[in-house]
């Protein structure tokens, strides 16, 4: 179907003509149903308004529930409303208009003057040029700015009648000289402005009349948009909108009751304004000035502007976001021994998820088996040649079989080696949603290689993961081929690997390579057979195998490759004709910025580097399982350090109080810019800082990696040297605001000390550490300094979630063209060489 | 004033048949290219009017190319 071509949209307000010509019933009463539970003739459920109860009809148009499409109503009012989104545009047009003869307040010349612009305007109506466009944004603009200065004319120059001073009190109250104008005055005021004024003002008269701004007949939505929901008490609760036109049509009634019964004015003017009131409240209940109209539970109506606005508005969440078929969702958890591209999926989704199998006469004997069977791996519907689509049961079964011909479509379940898509939010990057490779399993988990969980940022603490089926074979070729997970290895942010070695397969990797790592025979025998090697290498001295040997058998036998750490030259490690002859393995060589993975992908490609990263993870894990990998509280505590801490802690408070004496004396050089005491803080608060950085030092001098924390720390697996620190040895200087903690009570910060203290221990420097436990003191500033830590990190969420939404919005269809220049979808010009080289970083070689 | 600024790089008003023939090399409309407003200090500089192009020569760290820019009212 070709769809018709669009020429313009013109969006007008409705005029009272158009209420009445769209209504189909006049509503009166301010009630739903009656005491039977029958909807009331001329109430707000009226069943000409169109029907959502199952079984009855429509009395408008006959259909029944999910076929009438719903019809709108009116309400009479018997005074009009200003209608509040309209009030500043009534301001202006009154502002402009003359009060008595209501003409614009500019002479013949002024409106000669703006003519051509207004003639522009037109043109751009008429849907010229982009041109055009341009004069009408232009002469808006200039309009705009004439218009603001008619406010300032004193005197009409026709009639030549005083203008008085017009307030507008937001909403929609308007004032001339303090005194009230009433909505039916405004009304008249511009029902008399001539069409030729208008067109001056930006209005199209023949379209839009200014005093249809002003609302005397009000559109009923029809119930479909505010349906009546049935409790399971039997009890029935109605839309909030509902509630509302409950309120006008009752308002309305007392006014109109009062009016008749001859009333006093201020009682009208009273109910006037609370009628006033609930249609603003009805359009927009969040307006500013006017009071939150609320259920009878105190929560806020949510009436025709909040359906539309915001996150949970109708354009955001259900427009721009919708809910997606042939998706699942579930708990991850870690599985080394499936490969890094594949994805574990729980038998109960992999029965439900289909992917369309198109049968040919080549695959017809395949499908037939699928189709034939009763369980696990079957077909779930059937959709013959000609697109009727049947659900596949064991009473059709025989049936479909044996008519099944080339050009059906079967939904098969979900098998190993589909592809589908991973996904895991917030999605900030291309790389945090990528194409595995199907592999069922049971449980109710999704099982995820350890190395691919970088790019996704996930861990298993109960992060829950999306995966997406992929229908046609389109989507599931580009999904292979460009969307694996193995071509993700390298990050297309700097060309360096996110997909890594982590965690115990680096440990596991170190202690199998390191120097003097020889196994006996069944040892290697195990390890070798962990990645499918059966064949032993040269044992090297008295029979035993070398660990360096067994980890060669991983490698590429055409594979040269060298790493020499810069910043400890002796350091290196050497792969000669795919065997590991010198250093170990280390985070350098497979980890973050691993340069051996990052040789083997630009080298033999992702394939390679998957099936690299794979036999790693498999070999390292096998390796860490034979060694065994524990610590204790025992590796952090570290009595036979003792003495230097106490020499880091007192020569660090030692010097603290020499900066002191210093800046008693006044001998202390302020730094350029900064007080002589900002200067004594500043400097304080660094000196007591690298107490830490000293303690590191010491911890890294005289700790080997016999120490299994060490291990973890060198191998780059778990934790860095302060946390070491932090634990063994001292937390050391608190920090709260990029200073030590400063506030509290008067010239310190807890009562316990005396005023003007300057003990570092009394600003946030602990002494003690988690092993010994903190003293409460110690405990406060810790508190303190955590708190600050903590308090940054929602901030920079939700500033980044934000940020990254605007960015998206703003790319979101922009593309590299076959020419290297970015356009977006309409083919315009957003830059003539991506990113000004025309280069992809993640093709990009490191030097 | 800051087109004489050292980190502004070099505008050069085309004439209509360059133009076209950059507007031909990237097979796009003039209008669809970026846009530049005739108020803009370099375009009231080189007297540049709507319709015309402005090349940018850009220098990044010794890498030269050339950024487009359509001249339009405003």
């Amino acid at each position: 179907m070709q769809a018709e071509l669009i020429d313009h949209i013109r969006f007008t307000a409705v005029s009272p003509d158009m209420v009445k010509r769209m209504s189909v019933a006049k509503i009166i009463v301010p009630d739903t149903y009656n005491d039977d539970g029958y909807p009331i003739d001329g109430g707000l459920i009226d069943q000409r308004l169109g029907v959502i109860d199952p079984g009855l009809k429509c009395k408008t148009c006959g259909g029944r529930a999910k076929v009438c499409p719903g019809h709108f109503g009116h309400i009479e009012l018997v005074r009009p409303v200003i209608h509040p989104e309209f009030a500043k545009t009534i301001y202006l047009l009154l502002q402009s208009t003359c009060k008595d003869c209501h003409r614009i307040l500019l002479n013949e010349k002024q409106i000669g003057d703006l003519r051509p612009t207004i003639e522009g305007f037109v043109r751009a109506d008429d849907n010229d040029k982009e041109l055009g466009l341009q004069t009408s944004v232009e002469s808006e603009d200039k309009n705009l700015s004439i218009i603001k200065k008619l406010k300032t004319v004193k005197k009409c120059p026709y009639c030549g009648a005083v203008q008085g001073k017009l307030k507008l009190d937001r909403p929609t109250f308007f004032y001339m000289n303090g005194n009230r104008l009433k909505s039916d005055e405004i009304h008249d005021w511009l029902a008399k402005i001539s069409n030729e004024d208008l067109a001056l003002l930006g209005i199209d008269g023949t379209v839009t009349r200014p005093e249809w701004f002003v609302i005397s007949y009000l559109l009923v939505p029809p119930v479909n948009v505010r349906p009546s929901i049935t409790l399971e008490s039997g009890e029935r609760s109605e839309d909030d909108l509902t509630h509302k036109l409950v309120d006008i049509i009752r308002t309305n009634q007392r006014l109109e009751q009062d009016i008749d019964a001859g009333a006093p004015q201020i009682i009208i003017d009273d109910l006037w304004e609370l009628l006033q009131y609930q249609v603003t409240t009805y359009f927009n209940n969040e307006t500013p000035g006017v009071p939150v109209a609320r259920h009878r539970s105190t929560r806020p109506l949510k009436t025709l502007a909040q359906r539309l606005k915001g996150k949970e508005g109708r354009l955001r969440y259900n427009l721009s976001g919708k809910r997606v078929n042939f998706s699942a969702r579930t708990v991850i958890t870690p599985d080394n021994y499936i490969s890094m591209d594949e994805l574990g999926v729980p038998q109960k989704m992999a029965e439900v998820l289909t992917v369309p199998f198109y049968v040919t006469k080549w695959n017809i004997e395949y499908a037939k088996k699928l189709l034939s069977n009763t369980s696990y791996p079957t077909v779930l519907n059937h959709i013959s040649k000609d697109g009727t689509r049947k659900r596949v049961a064991d009473m059709n079964r025989e049936e479909l079989l044996a008519a099944l011909q080339p050009g059906d479509i079967l939904d098969r379940q979900l098998i190993d080696g589909d592809v589908v898509l991973f996904n895991r939010q917030p999605t900030l990057h291309r790389i945090s949603i990528n194409a595995h490779i199907v592999r069922v399993l049971p449980g109710n988990t999704f099982r995820v290689h350890l190395a691919s969980v970088t790019p996704y940022n996930a861990d298993f603490d109960g992060d829950e993961m999306n995966m997406h089926v992929p229908q046609t074979l389109e989507a599931q070729a580009e999904a292979r081929l460009l969307m694996n997970i193995s071509t993700s290895i390298v990050s297309p942010r700097n060309g360096l690997p996110v997909v890594v070695a982590l965690e115990d397969m680096l440990i596991g990797a170190y202690e199998l390579t390191k120097d003097g790592a020889y196994y006996q025979k069944d040892e290697a025998a195990r390890l070798l057979a962990s990645v499918g090697v059966y064949e032993l290498p040269k044992p090297s001295k008295d029979g035993m195998y070398s660990g360096k040997d067994i980890f060669s058998a991983i490698l590429r036998d055409d594979l040269n490759f060298e790493y020499t750490d810069k910043k400890n030259p002796n350091n290196m490690a050497v792969i000669k004709n795919g065997r590991l002859v010198k250093g170990y393995i280390s985070s350098k060589l497979i980890g973050k910025r691993g340069m051996l993975l990052l040789h083997i992908y630009d080298k033999y490609g992702p394939e390679e580097a998957k099936r690299f990263l794979n036999d790693v993870s498999k070999l390292a894990g096998r390796a860490v399982y034979t060694f065994g990998m524990s610590i204790s509280m025992r590796d952090y505590y570290i009595s036979s350090l003792e003495g230097e801490r106490q020499k880091i802690i007192s020569n660090t408070l030692s010097e603290a109080s020499e900066l002191l004496r210093k800046y008693k004396d006044g001998t202390l050089e302020p730094l350029p810019g900064y007080t002589k005491k900002q200067t004594y803080e500043l400097e304080v608060f660094a000196t007591l800082n690298i107490a830490r950085s000293i303690a590191m030092k010491v911890i890294l001098d005289s700790l080997t990696i016999d120490n299994k924390a060490m291990l973890m720390i060198s191998a780059d697996a778990r934790g860095n040297i302060l946390n070491f620190v932090q634990i063994g040895m001292f937390l050391g200087q608190q920090s709260v605001r990029g200073g030590r903690p400063s506030r509290g009570y008067n010239g310190r910060i807890l009562p316990y000390f005396t005023r003007k203290d300057s003990n570092p221990m009394n600003k946030g420097f602990v002494k003690s550490n988690y092993i010994e436990g903190l003293g409460f003191i110690d405990y406060y500033m810790h508190a303190m300094g955590a708190r600050d830590s903590a308090m940054g990190k929602p901030l920079v969420t939700a500033v980044s979630g934000y940020l990254m939404r605007r960015l998206v919005n703003a790319m979101q269809d922009f593309y590299v063209g076959n020419d290297l220049s970015v356009r977006d979808a309409g083919g315009a010009l957003i830059e003539t060489l991506y990113g000004g080289d025309g280069i992809d970083p993640m093709m990009e070689k490191m030097q | 004033m800051a087109s004489n600024y050292d980190l502004v790089p070099e505008h050069e008003l085309l004439s209509e048949s360059d133009a076209k023939k950059i507007s031909k090399k990237f097979n796009t409309p003039l209008e669809k290219f970026p846009k530049i407003l005739e108020s803009d200090p370099q375009a009231v500089k080189l007297k540049a009017t709507a319709g015309q192009l402005i090349a940018i020569h850009r220098d990044d760290d010794g890498k030269k190319y050339v950024a487009y820019r359509y001249v339009v009212k405003g």
